[in-house]
């Protein structure tokens, strides 16, 4: 062989191993359903989910350089806001609702409590732009980036163009988003008959089956539809919910069904954070229900539970924590 | 050296020639309150002292119509009007010179799959300030002012008009005679508008729903061919 054709060779194989390194698979875990996020749209690589995490945890998105994304969504809460019923925002300001885990979003298709957001990649404007969130604009967000340094190399690297643009932008967070997967919990190796679970989870996942698991769908832990869970109307929000978004009187007091993954880290619970543990939660679906013309098809008929058995679908529950998901480094934040 | 210079001389000539071939009809949009152009801050029109501020709103899937067969169809036919931006308001059309077209069609706004598919560039980047960011959708028209009539905050209107979902879906089809011109001249009168509502009942519409798809059925109505 020449140099000459060992000098290309070592070239090809530098630009292969380099575009090899850039590219991402998306894997979907075993027995999962197709994710509804449609990927040739937002071809995922590396480059891309590095500056979506960079994004991520960089307050440069809010009006006062102060609020990141992970400021409401921080990783070793199951990326919700830690120990605040209704999430604070810019300045310290309140929001409505506490702010929804962040897991599994390539199956989603709406988001927000009231579904109002239609694709995971317009979902990041919500926050930026709430005037009780981020209270900035897209428009001004593209521009203070564009002034960094750093920035408008990142987007060179990731999108082939340092002109940064809304579309980039939004894109990058998605696919940071999308790498969100947790699938390895304590339910997902029973699952996958690695490991068994407890005389006690054991009973309690077949309560939950029977009693929560149409709502809360397996493997996702969610029917991603909207329902009617019987909570009686906060006084001080008033919040209809999904009937907010339709104008529709079928859609009064229907929020969507979160998931129930990582749950033990995601307190408190309810679109309103009113309640700071899971036997509250129990106790409300045991004995709290308020009728009413919307209440879900599944929760008209009572639901009959011991203590025994809502302890048991509580140490159910707990195999659903997934600690490589928590504490993984990819997710968390570097500099 | 000379030889070269001769050759991409001659290649300029030819390949400008041959793009000439192509014709690139321009439609260009004249938004104007009745006979007068539209000027936004300044200007005020009528004994209701009428001001605007914004003129902005979305034109797609331009298509060219031989009596009601579709001859041509522009590609990826996205593109924001912007009243205050001259370069926006021509679309270059590149269809084939011989080309013969009676009608010409178009969407006011953007249809409901784009409003499902995600962030987009160019003059669909959010940037552009007409995405709705509480609620997914595009934001179809964008008209805003004030007048002596709306009893509201410094007598502001502002009309966000959009929607894409069922029979909140307010996008218009616009369908134009046109007789064969180098351009296609389309009148924008936003004094027709005007008269087709009550400024004092009518004056804040932000969100989708009935009310912007009745609007935006009226806006429908008050894009016509130049005359002449």
């Amino acid at each position: 062989m020449s140099n000459k054709s060992i000098i290309i060779v070592l070239i090809g194989l530098f630009i292969a191993s380099f575009s090899i390194k850039n590219e991402y698979i998306f894997i979907v875990p075993k027995n999962w359903p197709k994710p509804h996020y449609d990927f040739t749209k937002n071809i995922l690589s590396e480059n891309k989910i590095e500056l979506g995490r960079k994004l991520f945890y960089d307050p440069i998105l809010s009006r006062d350089n102060k609020i990141s994304c992970a400021s409401c969504h921080s990783q070793f809460t199951a990326f919700t806001h830690v120990d605040h019923a209704l999430s604070h925002g810019i300045e310290d300001k309140i929001g409505t609702r506490n702010s929804p885990a962040l897991m599994n979003l390539a199956w989603h298709k709406s988001f927000m409590w009231d579904g109002a957001i239609n694709h995971l990649d317009m979902q990041a404007l919500a926050p930026m732009s709430n005037p009780l969130e981020m209270d900035n604009k897209i428009g001004r967000v593209v521009a203070s980036l564009q002034q960094t340094i750093l920035y408008p190399k990142l987007y060179q690297i990731a999108f082939g163009d340092s002109i940064i643009t809304g579309e980039h932008t939004l894109k990058a967070i998605s696919q940071f988003m999308l790498t969100l997967i947790s699938a390895n919990s304590k339910y997902d190796s029973v699952m996958r008959k690695q490991i068994e679970f407890t005389v006690q989870e054991k009973n309690g996942f077949e309560l939950f089956q029977k009693h929560c698991g149409s709502c809360h769908k397996q493997p996702l832990f969610t029917n991603l539809e909207f329902e009617n869970d019987g909570l009686p109307v906060e006084k001080t929000l008033n919040d209809y919910g999904r009937m907010n978004i339709t104008k529709d009187a079928k859609d009064s007091l229907l929020f969507k069904v979160p998931t129930l993954r990582n749950i033990e880290f995601s307190y408190p619970y309810m679109h309103d954070g009113r309640f700071k543990k899971l036997s509250e939660v129990m106790n409300h679906y045991a004995s709290g229900i308020q009728q009413s013309k919307t209440l879900s098809k599944q929760l008209q008929k009572k639901i009959v539970l011991t203590s025994n058995e809502k302890a048991d679908i509580i140490a159910f529950l707990l195999t659903l924590s997934d600690k490589e998901f928590l504490f993984n480094p990819k997710y968390g934040f570097r500099n | 050296m000379k030889l070269k210079i001769l050759f991409a001389l001659f290649v300029a000539i030819f390949c400008n020639g041959y793009l000439h071939a192509q014709s690139t009809d321009k439609i260009l949009f004249h938004p104007t309150f009745g006979k007068s152009a539209l000027h936004l801050d300044d200007s005020c029109y009528t004994k209701d002292s009428i001001y605007f501020s914004q003129l902005k709103l979305y034109i797609s899937g331009v298509e060219f119509l031989n009596k009601d067969s579709i001859v041509w169809k522009e590609a990826n036919s996205y593109h924001l009007l912007d009243a205050s931006d001259e370069k926006s308001l021509y679309i270059l059309v590149n269809s084939p010179s011989d080309l013969k077209f009676t009608k010409i069609k178009f969407n006011l706004g953007i249809d409901s799959i784009t409003n499902v598919s995600g962030a987009m560039g160019g003059d669909l980047d959010p940037t552009k300030g007409m995405y709705w960011t509480w609620q997914s959708g595009y934001i179809n028209l964008k008209l805003e002012g004030k007048s002596k009539l709306c009893k509201t905050r410094n007598n502001e209107f502002q009309f966000h008009l959009g929607g894409y979902q069922n029979a909140d879906n307010a996008l218009q089809t616009i369908i134009l005679n046109v007789s064969e011109n180098k351009n296609i001249d389309i009148l924008i009168d936003i004094e027709k508008m005007l008269a087709a509502i009550d400024l004092s009942e009518q004056n804040q519409i932000m969100s989708p729903g009935k009310e912007a798809v009745l609007l935006s059925e009226k806006f429908s109505k008050i894009f016509s061919i130049q005359k002449q």
